[in-house]
């Protein structure tokens, strides 16, 4: 199995997993249902971070597939740009789906489902689009695949980077800006759960949130600049691979009882593997360059 | 000065370091000081975030335990440092953005160790402190990201 293949298996979740989402939430509204809800955001918060996955091996195959004709080539960057913008939404959408499970305040619930909505219309269509890219049994005989009008969200957003030769390397420093406020309150808040902190921390958790999110944005711009640069790069693969992990790590700490002196046994082996998780992270990135050159 | 460098950069350990392939030497020096440099700026901007007022509740005693963790990681980061700067001793001499680096570096530590002593024991709030400090870890993370740029730039 390659990337390519992978992306066969991962590009149905978001569209399946919001619809079953969805469904969570409206039943928790509806039942007043707070578990429910919770389950309902926690389910938002893991689809967002498996969209990331399902994007860039996209990526691969797109790379896989770069001989094929111009016509494929249209139908590919049309159902790439619309998988970007639905990208873009449902990224946001876990961040306030995560930030509700922080700190619940009435607004998240209406602003998650709307998203959730907007993300399940774009991603049904980036996905329409993309099983016309090697299924041509769909179509009428005859007829041209759609390549609807999106805006050209990978393609301007590429041409950003690379035309201005500043961009890259103000990302990197925001990448390692990310990283370090994102890196110091996963240990702050691990080691309150491991006991070497005697007292609640989680008021700083958003700021980890935020350090992932500047680095997904950062990451992401990377990527839509130089995608074969990655895509053929096995420290790559593992390190988003330990990356979605650990960011489903940040969930745990949001749950525990909170005047415990330190968490469960469980609780304890959760930390602790989030912490190693997020430095297999830092050495695979600082890695890149040199496990990827062959 | 010069000839000094170059002796330093001809040693045993910075050739090793240099030359010594994928998995060790050079590679491993740098994720080890970026490791022990995300532990003490992360912290440390940790710390920061709650002298300036987000989570309040957060008592300031108990975020003492982790000093020992930040200077664990200042270790780390300066031995690290030491060996990368040796590794290609007059490149890095010459590159202004390692010097501003270096005085950032200076700065974020110094403010830390004030910190420590004024603030934990509550003796002021520590608000302007915990925004020198902020603005010296950003300052000392750009200097050391763009230092490759800046190199190029210089020769």
């Amino acid at each position: 199995m390659n990337l390519a293949h992978l992306h066969l298996l991962l590009n149905h979740f978001p569209t399946v997993g919001l619809g079953i989402a969805v469904g969570l939430l409206a039943a928790a509204l509806l039942q007043k249902s707070r578990d429910v809800k919770q389950a309902s955001f926690v389910a938002f918060y893991l689809l967002a971070l498996a969209a990331i996955p399902a994007y860039l091996t996209g990526g691969a195959a797109q790379v896989a597939l770069q001989d094929q004709p111009d016509a494929t080539q249209q139908v590919m960057a049309a159902h790439q740009d619309a998988a970007l913008l639905a990208l873009i939404v449902m990224e946001i959408m876990g961040f306030i789906a995560w930030t509700a499970l922080w700190r619940f305040r009435r607004w998240h619930e209406t602003t998650v489902l709307v998203l959730a909505i907007v993300t399940f219309g774009l991603m049904a269509s980036a996905a329409n689009i993309g099983g016309h890219i090697r299924h041509p049994e769909i179509l009428a005989e005859g007829a041209a695949a759609p390549v609807p009008g999106w805006p050209r969200t990978a393609a301007v957003g590429a041409a950003f980077i690379l035309d201005n030769p500043w961009v890259w390397p103000i990302c990197e420093v925001f990448h390692f800006v990310g990283l370090c406020v994102l890196f110091g309150v996963v240990l702050l808040v691990n080691l309150r759960l491991l006991g070497f902190i005697r007292v609640d921390v989680n008021g700083l958790l958003p700021w980890a949130m935020a350090g992932l999110a500047l680095n997904i944005v950062t990451g992401m711009l990377f990527f839509l600049a130089a995608p074969e640069q990655y895509t053929r790069n096995p420290a790559f693969v593992w390190k988003i691979g330990l990356m979605l992990v650990a960011g489903a790590t940040l969930l745990y700490p949001l749950f525990p009882a909170r005047d415990e002196e330190r968490a469960p046994l469980a609780g304890r082996i959760i930390a602790a593997g989030s912490i190693c998780l997020w430095v297999g992270v830092i050495f695979l990135g600082r890695y890149l360059p040199y496990l990827g050159s062959e | 000065m010069e000839s000094g460098l170059v002796v330093i950069e001809q040693s045993g350990v910075a050739t090793w370091i240099r030359e010594s392939g994928v998995l060790y030497g050079y590679p491993l020096v740098l994720f080890l000081h970026t490791l022990g440099l995300s532990t003490l700026a992360g912290l440390s901007s940790a710390i920061d975030f709650r002298l300036l007022g987000f989570a309040p509740r957060i008592p300031l005693a108990s975020l003492e335990r982790v000093f020992p963790l930040m200077w664990a990681g200042l270790a780390l980061t300066a031995t690290t440092g030491v060996l990368l700067f040796i590794s290609d001793a007059t490149k890095h001499a010459s590159n202004p953005a390692f010097w501003v680096k270096l005085v950032f570096v200076l700065l974020a530590v110094t403010t830390l160790a004030v910190m420590r002593t004024r603030v934990f024991r509550g003796q002021q709030r520590g608000r302007i402190l915990a925004a020198v400090s902020l603005a010296c870890w950003f300052g000392a993370l750009s200097a050391g990201r763009l230092m490759a740029y800046i190199a190029e730039f210089v020769s």
